[in-house]
């Protein structure tokens, strides 16, 4: 049997990964520093709640939604911010301020439209939980199995995508450089759709997840955008895997460790959690700046093989 | 009905669009002459602001030898503090001074901090996200610190200007004076900021810096010690912001740990620069003094607008400037005021050195 607190770790660890795939898939194929990656996770706890609250949709049948919806907010948001902004030769430091704009205007939307539910359908739509829509499978809350399995899936589904077929390829050739890859017949708006649809749909389905076990409200982006960033800069901000070892140790780090540290140092910790994922982020730029992704490899293999090495040829001496 | 905006208003709009001066001629320092995305402006002006909050009432407690814990009596003591703030006008303006400065240096200490990762070589886009994610760390952790400033209940702050009210007529309101003093206090310290910012613009060291942001690997095959003005830009920047922040507690006369948040301290200040045009004064002085009227006309007209809007006014706020941002970057990149070439001497000067050399 899992423990509750692991499996929540376990979760929030599928959320923070499926944002930052989201993340690092819109700077590694687009040169996009998307700072609302946060920010659409709420449009996805917001459409889920919607589906639950006005249409009577279960909660994992709104995923399908979240995908639908967050896929299509992704391509608007190119369409209308990014593509005009590149076609005019925008410096990535001015996209980045654009996407900070776009954070500010969709939380402002938001709350708004949770002012409207409120007043419009009685309904509370700030600080809730879905809890209450979640089921238990032999001792397994329901959001561990679905989050786990949809985000296995996903990442099988994008792996096979950008090795097995030609547009993930054609899409690696973009974000190695774009017009080069233009000049090969690469139609890189197509890509670039593609590529922001997946950016505005992965984060809205673990928008999906998050209200099961924590309070939600419109501004909740701003503490989980700590922790997706904190796992790009672990992962190194290259590919989708490293964002996901990245995440991992994240949300392990902050969900197992600061209850742990609680029980020895005290509960004044607490609130101090996400504090957690920051430290990782600055300790990570300050000694492996290009994150995992950038360590040597090869070299901590051979070395780990040497000194595995040496320890057998010791025990053998013994 | 509509009312109209008396002196109070415009008193409060004068002192907003100073100390929002001082920030945002800073901020175009490092985003406009130099290139640093830099999204932790907020810290700068919390250093200073939080300062405010911690240092002078306890300066004053130890001086005036006061007995038991400063935070458990904060009313009572700061009460007793301003009486006394009321009858000396030097204490006072020591008083001021010092948080001014504590303030600044405050902000320089954690503008070298934030500028640490610069040393490690990493690309501006990563200082962007740290500093925003340290902006929101910083703020967590003074909310959530208790023997700090209280966190969220905070504590109010002495009051420097009460000397003021002490020493005049009858025939000027209490309010008007205090407004008077931030003013001018405010006002010694955008003066500053304006001569030693122009300065630099006008001299070798600010086209070097604009020489930094176009492209940096040249100024340092230049020999030109990169990562050295980096660190520089930010402390200064971060130093002045500081400042701003110790004076706009002192005019709140209370700090909260929700106070210095990244919208309003750090996401305004960007949005005012970029209207404006960066690396250029007139640009960043007309985009602060535009969007703080705007900001305070909202504020002032918020229970006219509630019957107008179909939303609650309180989000208007935020829906303008992310769509200031993003429309300015699009249709808009240059700003108001496109930036120019800065001559260090006046035309009349070139002309006077042409003649000389016909």
């Amino acid at each position: 049997m899992i423990p509750l607190l692991l499996q929540n770790a376990i979760v929030f660890a599928n959320i923070v990964s499926l944002m930052a795939i989201s993340a690092t898939l819109a700077l590694s194929k687009t040169n996009v520093p998307n700072f609302a990656v946060a920010t659409f996770g709420t449009i996805g706890i917001y459409i889920s709640f919607t589906c639950i609250k006005l249409f009577g949709i279960g909660l994992y049948s709104s995923l399908f939604f979240c995908l639908i919806f967050g896929g299509i907010i992704g391509v608007v948001v190119y369409q209308l911010i990014i593509k005009p902004l590149r076609r005019r030769g925008a410096t990535r430091e001015e996209i980045m301020i654009a996407t900070l704009g776009l954070d500010i205007f969709l939380i402002a939307l938001l709350n708004i439209y949770a002012d409207y539910l409120t007043r419009t359908f009685k309904v509370m739509a700030r600080d809730f939980t879905l809890s209450a829509y979640d089921f238990t499978i032999v001792g397994l809350n329901g959001v561990f199995i679905v989050s786990t399995l949809f985000f296995t899936a996903t990442l099988i589904f994008l792996h096979l995508i950008f090795t097995k077929t030609n547009i993930g390829i054609a899409m690696k050739a973009m974000g190695e450089d774009q017009f080069l890859a233009e000049c090969q017949g690469v139609n890189t708006d197509l890509l670039c759709m593609v590529t922001w649809f997946i950016v505005g749909a992965l984060p809205a389905a673990a928008g999906v997840f998050f209200p099961v076990n924590w309070i939600s409200n419109p501004t909740i982006s701003l503490f989980i955008v700590v922790s997706v960033f904190a796992s790009c800069v672990l992962g190194g901000f290259s590919t989708i895997y490293d964002a996901v070892i990245g995440s991992y140790i994240i949300a392990m780090a902050q969900v197992l460790l600061v209850p742990y540290l609680a029980n020895i140092v005290g509960p004044w910790i607490l609130p101090y959690g996400f504090l957690v994922a920051l430290l990782i982020m600055i300790l990570t730029i300050i000694i492996f700046p290009r994150g995992l992704y950038g360590l040597p490899w090869n070299m901590i293999g051979e070395r780990l093989q040497d000194a595995f090495n040496n320890m057998k040829r010791r025990w053998r001496f013994k | 009905m509509i009312s109209i905006p008396g002196l109070e208003f415009f008193m409060t709009l004068i002192i907003y669009i100073m100390i929002f001066l001082i920030i945002t001629l800073s901020y175009n320092m490092a985003y406009g002459y130099t290139g640093i995305p830099d999204f932790g402006r907020a810290m700068a002006a919390g250093a200073g602001g939080f300062l405010c909050g911690y240092l002078p009432g306890r300066l004053m407690f130890y001086m005036l030898g006061f007995q038991g814990d400063y935070l458990e009596n904060v009313y009572l003591v700061v009460d007793r503090i301003n009486v006394i703030l009321g009858e000396n006008p030097l204490l006072s303006i020591a008083l001021l001074a010092i948080t001014i400065l504590s303030g600044a240096i405050a902000g320089a200490a954690l503008g070298l901090l934030a500028s640490l990762p610069i040393f490690r070589g990493i690309r501006l886009f990563y200082l962007g996200v740290t500093l925003l994610a340290i902006q929101i760390g910083f703020n967590t952790i003074v909310y959530h610190w208790p023997s700090f400033i209280r966190g969220e209940l905070g504590v109010p702050v002495p009051d420097p200007f009460k000397w003021l009210t002490y020493y005049s007529s009858s025939a000027i309101s209490p309010g008007i004076l205090r407004s008077i003093g931030i003013i001018v206090t405010s006002g010694v310290v955008l003066s500053t900021t304006i001569f030693y910012l122009v300065s630099i613009s006008r001299s070798p060291l600010g086209r070097v810096l604009k020489a930094i942001r176009d492209d940096e690997i040249s100024v340092a095959a230049l020999g030109r010690d990169v990562k050295g003005l980096y660190v520089k830009v930010m402390v200064v920047s971060y130093a002045l912001t500081g400042a701003a922040g110790a004076i706009f507690a002192f005019y709140q006369g209370y700090v909260v740990g929700l106070h210095f948040d990244r919208v309003e301290w750090t996401f305004w200040p960007i949005a005012m620069v970029i209207l404006g045009g960066l690396a250029n004064y007139k640009g960043t002085v007309a985009g602060t003094i535009f969007f703080i009227t705007l900001k305070r006309f909202i504020m002032f007209y918020k229970a006219n607008l509630e019957s107008i809007l179909p939303f609650s006014p309180i989000w208007i706020e935020s829906l303008l400037l992310g769509a200031v941002l993003i429309l300015t970057l699009i249709y808009r990149p240059r700003g108001l005021f496109p930036e120019r070439p800065e001559t260090s001497l006046t035309r009349k000067e070139i002309e006077k050195m042409r003649e000389v050399k016909e």
